[in-house]
């Protein structure tokens, strides 16, 4: 039953990432709950949100360029996490972050294959066919996509699930070591955003003002 | 001839789902003819052939950053309403096409969204619960896409072929650069935070090189998501190499 719960979050979130109504159900820390959700630990599908969150904070979908979709790789890898039950520690949420952001590419070509679908089926409208007809293929190219993001969703969850038994469940990898290399990623990953409001050069003051506040609550809070 | 409230709302409404059939050879056209039809459907009633003709006009190639669309859309349905002239229509629509969508693009997807996502992220890194930063994130976003969305829509239809002249004095352009400033304030505070929260506990070392790829993450950008990439393989197959050493 989750499963098929699964796959309707999964066309819901790859619709929302571009074709409707892009409220931001896609990006990682609200698909990743959700996703947790449906496998009754939205707490743990947060938790592996915000570490995917911090690696497409500088991803910009700006024009038609080509970028991995997060939504439903945050999705099926909060799930396999859920499911996997290889429990909250470092390791199984390091192991599903590098199987996500491979799964975000394989998820990304398949956007493609749905937009070069798209064409088709719009160039199939042929002049004269009135309103329906364009009304019909647009909803049609919708429902490629929904169908799109739920086969993705459900295949990588399937994919993660089976990577986190055999990695994880059995023999847990180095529990210091893969903590230590989230909070390397996480820093880096989250510093690398600074390019998206102008880089160091144009927001120096801001961005060490705001490292001097954080310090601060970080030590008194 | 006009176009009623009710009619206003349907092409409101649909231009939620403008980007349903994206493509590389039209981009959004298709989608807005879609979103259009309400209004064209009104202004050609009794007249299919009229109507054809005037989807067919609007199938054609068309790109905008989505949250803006509907400044285009109303202002073309403006000029649907006054009868304008079909070759000055398309003219108008490719002139909106830059700008709309470079706008948008610098004031939503570098500006607004990253700015609202960091946030949530100090929120979280400083203690809040998850689920009122989740949800937070969805309400406080949302606020400001939907509050675009219906400003750019009623002055598109309120201004017709002006609009451009309407954009140029709103304070969209005014507010990049205070967002920016903001998203940098809120990415500086969640470094610390993000490492004071995820590090607790872990030997020196660590806090040293976590330091040290923030300080390489503002340096390089967004280009540092390739060394990432490696050292994240690479940390992987340690935590399995040694993986009998940590277990206790």
């Amino acid at each position: 039953m989750s499963w098929v719960a699964l796959a309707l979050l999964g066309g819901v979130v790859g619709l929302d990432a571009t074709s409707f109504p892009q409220i931001m159900i896609s990006r990682p820390i609200v698909a990743a709950t959700l996703a947790g959700l449906v496998v009754g630990h939205p707490g743990l599908g947060f938790s592996f949100g915000v570490v995917l969150e911090a690696f497409h904070l500088a991803i910009l979908p700006i024009g038609a360029a080509r970028y991995p979709e997060a939504g439903t790789a945050a999705a099926a890898g909060a799930f396999a996490l859920v499911a996997a039950r290889t429990g909250v520690g470092a390791a199984p949420l390091l192991i599903t972050l590098g199987f996500a952001l491979v799964w975000g590419r394989v998820a990304a070509a398949s956007v493609e294959a749905a937009r070069h679908a798209s064409e088709r089926v719009v160039r199939a409208a042929e002049p004269g066919m009135g309103p329906a007809g364009v009304e019909i293929r647009h909803m049609a190219a919708m429902a490629i996509d929904f169908c799109r993001g739920g086969v993705i969703t459900v295949t990588g969850a399937a994919l993660g699930w089976l990577l986190l038994r055999v990695l994880v469940a059995g023999s847990p990898p180095h529990p210091v070591i893969a903590q230590g290399a989230l909070v390397v990623l996480l820093c880096g990953a989250a510093a690398g955003a600074l390019t998206v409001f102008g880089g160091m050069s144009e927001r120096k003051a801001s961005f060490v003002a705001g490292a001097i506040v954080g310090t601060l609550i970080a030590v008194f809070a | 001839m006009t176009v009623n409230g009710l009619i206003r709302s349907r092409v409101f409404l649909r231009s939620f789902a403008i980007q349903g059939s994206w493509n590389y050879r039209t981009l959004i056209g298709n989608g807005f003819a879609f979103a259009l039809l309400p209004v064209l459907r009104a202004l050609h009633r009794g007249d299919p052939v009229g109507l054809g003709r005037a989807v067919e006009r609007h199938r054609e190639i068309f790109n905008s950053h989505p949250y803006l669309v509907g400044v285009a859309l109303g202002a073309v349905a403006r000029l649907e309403m006054e009868r304008a002239d079909p070759g000055i229509v398309t003219r108008f629509k490719a002139a909106l096409r830059g700008p709309l969508g470079s706008l948008g693009d610098r004031l939503v997807w570098a500006g607004w969204r990253p700015l609202c996502l960091i946030a949530c992220l100090v929120a979280y890194y400083a203690g809040v619960h998850w689920a009122w930063v989740g949800f937070l994130f969805l309400v406080v976003y949302n606020i400001g896409h939907l509050a675009l969305r219906c400003w750019g829509f009623r002055i598109g239809f309120d201004h017709g072929h002006e609009v451009g002249e309407r954009l140029r004095r709103s304070p969209l352009a005014a507010t990049q650069k205070p967002v920016a400033r903001a998203g940098a304030f809120a990415l500086g505070m969640l470094v610390p935070l993000l490492l004071a929260r995820t590090a607790a506990g872990l030997p020196w070392p660590w806090w040293a090189a976590a330091a040290a790829a923030a300080l390489l993450g503002v340096r390089l950008g967004n280009a540092i998501r390739a060394p990432l990439a490696i050292a994240l393989a690479a940390f992987i197959v340690a935590t399995f190499l040694f993986r009998g050493s940590g277990n206790g």
